[in-house]
């Protein structure tokens, strides 16, 4: 400790900026560590609190996924003798169509039971508002809302609210308003409560429930009561505790956390390297420092300790930063992922405090510490082994040399190996991650022999611009292949992350594309909501009969679209005329006949499934798949595997009399609807809309503008990915400007020795300028070859543990076209102030520099 | 002709430092010249700003005619790229270079071509003795080695001024000795006008003119 206050602090105070700049790579991953776990952590706890809030004193619930079950299960449930009370709900986010209050989650509830498990705190009961429910169920316009959303919008006892439904905008009448912490708190305070029965005639529910909440009996264990229940009701209804439905959105957001962590990890990882390089650079400049530390005496391990010690306060003080940045940045991400949570995957939540756990906080601290140290770990080692002899000796410098180099390529090529070896024949997971950081390994240990390589082939280019800075930059270069590997890695290794996110990104895209040209060919779509992710409205099947009959309509497929479990996972049930929808789409089957495919599932005797959830769940054709119904377990063997990208963890295709039969609910979610030849788009949409909407709550969308949407809800997935992009490049560009400048900060004596034998500032300038610009196209073009490699790479994991997608290798050239001038561009901004430095510097101290 | 007209030199820093005070000095062509006195007596500074390294705080430098302080950075460079040669106590080689370009650096950054250039800095290191470590670096050879290098690269445009700082002073007393000696040589040979500052007396008795400083000042100018 004292050794650093002595030395070190002096040293990082002189340093002020290249400090700086190491640090910055620790703030920034740290930071970016930090936001985004707690933006997924306060959108995670935000669903689950209001799923607890919502469930009061309930200890089961019954589910369905979202298809909800017939009103008969209530009955087979009060019938438990460890039932003591068991009310059924609806929920659904309906818009109100008040000016700048968003959605508001309407409950349906039974309020002669109800008031057993959730106290709704009412407010003015002793002035005979909703004393009675039977008063309330006498009037079915009746709504319970929350103080908060009453004091916003200035409601009041007998105020009409409008609340869109499935039968059109409605008036609905405030009969109390709830108040507390509890349930009226939940949603972000953005709830009503409404008659069960009123609301299965708004939201289009049918004779059907969404759930049941039960309160256990006295004597009965939860854990007793949910196992009978299990079995009194059969495997297509989920008993659950209120508490575990928080661990589905968990699954089902499984690939959003699996991102943010691959983003931070990597964030880290630069981060380390920046900290490695710019204490590989500080520890050849202050050589002599520690020969003159080694002959007074320190020990190795003391000169060890002093660099370790110096890492781990860059730790410190970065992850600090990184900290407080983090939180900053933690508001901003919490908006956009809460958006993206409901428009992905349609579960509705309202972040209110940030879940910022002291935990979270420390585990990011203690990451941010033992990145740093671990990039400090190797340059501290080079410190401890120094010959006091050598470093005393004014002059000497530490240069690469060619045994080094012959090391260093033989250990790449045995990593190179390895990877290789691990990647055909490692089937494991841990196989398989292994040969991926051993790869990328044994390409960095590449980097010098590369680098010098690609530095030589520039020479000659160089010189015909400029044939004495040309020669003087490329030089420069190759005569230090360290200094040079070191700021080429750095580059790569970034520049590589942000390809091997492009090439991802670009390939789903092209997938989805292909997807939606030959699915969503109908010329019309007809929906309960605007956002598809949003299942609340469903409509009855027999509008497309109604449908049909407009002028200009040859066909209407009614499509159900909800969650199920699928081998006690979610995944997304499509029940579709199969038959039907096979003549007008071309299917992108990847095993199976498809003309067989359809046959089957048309026929009820079959189901398909997309590929994504066959590799997710080891599904092959003639697999018997379980799905759980109302009616019971629903088995179908898998006829067909398909490319369908309806839902990440993905999706089944049944028949619709299958789903019809088995879930007793003739409903639809939406219509697809083609036109006869020569119809109108645009006058048939305005028929549908003339004819449903006085009565309906619909949307009818063109198949341009619901591929428009989807594109719209991929770009806000992929605005993640983005991000990621958007930290790779500013890695990168942080790292040139780090390197560059502690490199050149580092060669002033050298610099001043080419002023002083004659260097022009120009030249000088210039030299600089080109070496930087060296430095960029190598780090591009060696960066552009490992994210080929780290790309092959990121396309296997997608398939093996993100979201079992088979997605086409495909190399993002416009990314690469556009990062070759941005990291050229970002290269020449770097080396702009470390030149006028160099070129301004008083001369005689630039001699004199040690 | 080297002429210097009440030459001063401060420093700012913590407390203004007088680094040379009203400097009076003519050197004519050829003439070898020691420049000697104690540590801190402003004998580096005195060679800096003839060298073009650095700019008085008042005063005027005169180099064939031309004023230093009248003339930009670049064309400061081009007199020291054209007229003088410079010998570094710690050589300044730089280490990534191996001799025969640390040699031909200069005339690189004068455009030549690179075998124009290697070809007259083998001739250089030729006359230094060291035509047989062209292709080594500094780090592999011995200090007097290195000197030699220095030497062949202030050398390489022929120019007529030569400014030596302790040029024996990193170095062992035979080592010295030759490089001196070498020193001498090349004054002969060339005809330039060299000047050395030095702490060694043998260095300052082989030249024909010796003057001293202390305390920024000249104390005293004899010629032999």
């Amino acid at each position: 400790m004292r050794l650093i206050s002595l030395l070190s602090l002096p040293y990082l105070r002189k340093h002020k900026l290249r400090s700086a700049l190491t640090a910055a790579g620790i703030v920034l991953g740290v930071s970016l560590f930090v936001g985004m776990h707690i933006a997924n952590r306060t959108v995670l706890a935000a669903f689950q609190q209001t799923v607890d809030r919502i469930a009061g004193k309930a200890q089961l619930q019954v589910l369905a996924g979202d298809t909800g079950f017939p009103e008969e299960v209530l009955e087979k449930v009060q019938s438990h003798p460890g039932v003591a009370v068991a009310v059924p709900v609806i929920e659904a986010v309906v818009a109100t169509g008040l000016a700048g209050q968003g959605n508001l989650l309407v409950l349906g509830v039974d309020m002669t039971g109800d008031q057993s498990l959730r106290d709704y705190d009412l407010e003015g009961e002793n002035e005979d508002v909703v004393p009675d429910p039977l008063v309330f169920l006498a009037q079915p316009d009746s709504l319970i809302v929350s103080r908060r959303f009453a004091e916003r919008n200035g409601f009041s006892i007998n105020s009409r609210v409008p609340l869109d439904t499935m039968v059109g905008r409605k008036q609905f009448t405030v009969r109390g308003v709830m108040g507390g912490e509890g349930l009226a708190s939940s949603y972000g305070g953005s709830l009503a409560v409404m008659d069960i029965y009123a609301a299965q005639m708004v939201f289009g529910r049918g004779r059907m429930f969404d759930r049941i909440d039960i309160g256990v009996k006295d004597g009965y264990s939860v854990e007793q009561c949910q196992s009978e229940l299990e079995k009194l009701l059969g495997q297509g209804l989920q008993v659950e505790t209120p508490s575990s439905r928080g661990k589905h959105f968990e699954s089902i957001s499984a690939a959003l956390s699996f991102s943010i962590n691959i983003t931070s990890v990597f964030a880290l990882l630069i981060g380390v390297f920046i900290i490695y390089n710019s204490f590989s650079i500080a520890v050849t400049q202050r050589r002599a420092e520690i020969g003159v530390l080694r002959a007074l005496g320190a020990t190795r391990g003391q000169v060890l300790a002093l660099f370790l010690g110096e890492s781990a306060m860059f730790g410190l003080i970065g992850s600090a930063l990184g900290l407080a940045a983090g939180r900053l940045m933690a508001r901003g991400l919490t908006m956009f992922m809460s958006t993206m949570v409901v428009q992905v995957y349609g579960v509705n939540q309202q972040p209110e405090e940030l879940a910022a756990a002291p935990w979270l906080m420390a585990l990011a601290l203690g990451i941010g510490v033992l990145s740093s140290i671990a990039g400090g770990l190797l340059p501290a080692r080079a410190a401890a082994s120094v010959d006091p002899v050598r470093a005393l000796q004014k002059g000497k410098y530490q240069v690469l040399t060619a045994g080094e180099n012959r090391l260093r390529r033989m250990l790449a090529v045995a990593l190179l190996a390895a990877a290789l070896g691990a990647l055909a024949f490692g089937e494991s997971n841990a196989a398989f991650y292994a040969s991926y950081i051993v790869m990328v390994l044994a390409l960095l240990l590449f980097t010098p022999a590369l680098a010098l390589w690609l530095a030589r082939a520039l020479r000659p280019l160089w010189r015909l611009l400029r044939p004495v800075e040309g020669a003087l930059a490329s030089d420069s270069l190759i005569q230090a292949p360290r200094r040079t590997s070191a700021t080429v890695a750095a580059l790569m290794l970034s520049l590589a992350m942000a390809v091997g996110f492009a090439g991802v990104a670009d390939s789903s895209y092209d997938g989805v594309m292909k997807w939606m040209r030959s699915t969503l060919n109908f010329d019309l779509i007809v929906t309960t909501s605007e956002n598809l992710a949003e299942r609340s409205f469903r409509f009855p099947a027999s509008m497309a009969q109604e449908i049909e009959a407009v002028d200009g309509v040859e066909e209407a497929q009614p499509v159900i679209i909800g969650r199920t479990m699928i081998r006690g996972r979610p995944a997304m049930l499509v029940a579709a005329p199969v038959a039907r929808v096979a003549k007008r789409i071309r299917v992108q089957a990847v095993e199976g006949d498809v003309e067989q495919m359809t046959r089957l599932t048309a026929e009820g005797k079959g189901a398909i499934v997309s590929d994504s959830l066959a590799r997710i769940e080891g599904l092959k054709l003639g697999d018997m798949l379980e799905i759980a119904s109302p009616s019971g377990m629903v088995r179908l063997p898998v006829v067909g595997r398909t490319v369908d990208y309806t839902d990440q963890r993905g999706s089944v295709l049944i028949d619709r009399s299958v789903y019809v039969r088995n879930w007793k609910d003739d409903v639809a979610g939406i219509f697809r609807v083609y036109l006869k030849p020569g119809a109108s788009v645009e006058a048939v949409r305005q028929q549908l809309i003339d004819k449903f909407g006085q009565h309906r709550r619909l949307f009818v969308m063109t198949s341009g503008e619901m591929i428009r949407y989807i594109i719209r809800i991929t770009d806000q997935w992929f605005g993640l990915t983005y991000m990621q992009l958007a930290v790779a490049v500013l890695v990168a560009i942080l790292g040139i400007i780090n390197n560059l400048t502690v490199s050149i900060l580092d060669r002033r004596r050298e610099l001043g020795v080419l002023q002083a034998v004659g260097g022009l500032r120009g030249q000088i300038r210039r030299t600089i300028w080109m070496e930087a610009l060296s430095i960029g196209a190598i780090g591009v073009i060696l960066g552009l070859a490992l994210g080929a490699v780290m790309l092959y790479y990121n396309f296997a994991m997608v398939r093996r543990d993100i979201v079992g997608l088979q997605l086409e290798y495909m190399f993002p050239v416009r990314f690469a076209a556009l990062m070759l001038p941005v990291m050229l561009a970002a290269a020449f901004v770097a080396s702009l102030w470390p030149a006028e430095s160099a070129v301004r510097t008083s001369l005689v101290e630039a001699l004199e520099y040690e | 002709m080297i002429e210097l007209i009440q030459v001063s030199k401060s420093f700012d820093g913590k407390k203004n430092v007088t680094a040379l005070q009203g400097i009076d000095l003519q050197i004519a062509r050829g003439e070898m010249t020691a420049i000697i006195g104690p540590s801190g007596s402003g004998k580096s500074t005195l060679l800096n700003l003839i060298g073009g390294l650095d700019r008085p705080t008042a005063g005027e430098i005169h180099i064939d005619g031309q004023t230093l302080s009248k003339l930009s950075d670049d064309d400061l460079t081009r007199v020291r790229r054209d007229k003088i040669g410079f010998i570094f106590q710690f050589f300044n080689l730089l280490p990534s270079l191996t001799c025969l370009e640390n040699v031909s650096l200069p005339l690189h950054l004068r455009g030549w071509t690179k075998a124009k250039a290697h070809e007259r800095a083998r001739e250089l290191l030729e006359l230094v003795q060291l035509d047989q470590r062209l292709e080594h670096l500094p780090d592999e050879l011995s200090g007097g080695e290195r000197q030699r290098v220095a030497i062949a690269r202030a050398l390489s445009v022929y120019p007529p001024i030569l400014l030596a700082d302790e040029p024996t002073g990193n170095l062992d007393t035979q080592t010295g000795g030759e490089i001196l000696k070498l020193i001498r040589d090349v004054h002969e040979r060339m005809q330039a006008t060299v000047l050395v500052v030095t702490h060694d007396m043998t260095v300052a008795g082989s030249c024909a003119r010796t003057i001293s400083l202390r305390d920024g000042r000249i104390v005293e100018d004899r010629r032999r």
